[in-house]
């Protein structure tokens, strides 16, 4: 566990913090277009 | 699903830009961006995850879906001044409205439920009823106040790919793309505005002197 938390750390570390910020805002705006969204594929989940 | 590729082909077209550009992506600053996931959660678990929405009742589907996308415009009310927020807003409006005055949930009309799912085995559908565990519900034109904002479009047979769509979609789709490919334009630094002022104070300044004599 501590090993595993040391590696994240370091991954994290590596990821500077303009990627992270890009990374974020694209799975927000991701969420926003599925959630604001409703057509309907199929009849299934409707996503 | 075909929602992300307007956030994916925007994503692409942004860093392309920057990169033919050689400027910098800026990525926009937006606020409370964890307003957009408690909203996502709800609507998550009430249509994709099998093991959840399989079990989810219907009657509850208005309250998740019309407080989730409240709750989104919120979130585009407090970003507004962002480019391309307007879009993203307009879009999620418009769907938001004919989804309020239809019960809570999007229409769809039976002709284009026949020709989304035609392999359906009778009374798997019917009007008045929601469509399958999606957000829609099954309307006849007559019975749907503003139908021309419901999922009133399908993409062309060539496509292979049976989706029904409304205006609203179509506008979310279009802001996403917009915001992230304005994100790739080559937009002044700080250090630049400042300089640009100064320029300008220089060349008042100097007009002034001009006059003067």
């Amino acid at each position: 566990m501590k090993k595993l938390s040391e590696k994240m750390m370091i991954t994290a570390g590596k990821v500077d913090g303009q990627t992270a910020r890009l990374v974020l805002f694209v799975l927000s705006l991701a969420m926003f277009v599925i959630a604001a969204g409703a057509p309907e594929a199929g009849g299934t989940i409707g996503f | 699903m075909i929602l992300i590729i307007g956030v994916l082909a925007g994503l692409v077209a942004g860093l392309a830009r920057s990169w033919f550009g050689k400027h910098p992506y800026r990525v926009p600053q937006v606020h409370l961006a964890w307003l957009v996931f408690v909203a996502f959660i709800p609507q998550f678990v009430a249509f994709v995850i099998p093991a959840t929405r399989d079990q989810f009742p219907d009657a509850w589907v208005p309250a998740v879906l019309v407080g989730s996308q409240l709750l989104l415009l919120v979130w585009v009310f407090l970003n507004l001044k962002v480019s391309g927020f307007w879009f993203l807003g307009l879009g999620l409006f418009l769907n938001l409205l004919v989804i309020g005055v239809n019960g809570g949930m999007m229409p769809i009309r039976p002709e284009l439920v026949d020709r989304l799912i035609p392999q359906a085995p009778p009374g798997f559908w019917s009007v008045g009823e929601r469509l399958g565990v999606g957000k829609d519900i099954v309307l006849a034109v007559e019975q749907t106040r503003l139908w021309f904002l419901s999922d009133w479009f399908m993409l062309p047979g060539w496509l292979h790919y049976p989706l029904a769509f409304s205006i609203g979609d179509v506008i979310v789709s279009l802001g996403a793309f917009w915001l992230l490919w304005a994100s790739g334009k080559n937009y002044p630094t700080l250090v630049e505005v400042h300089h640009e002022q100064e320029n300008q104070q220089q060349a008042d300044c100097y007009d002034d002197s001009v006059v003067r004599r």
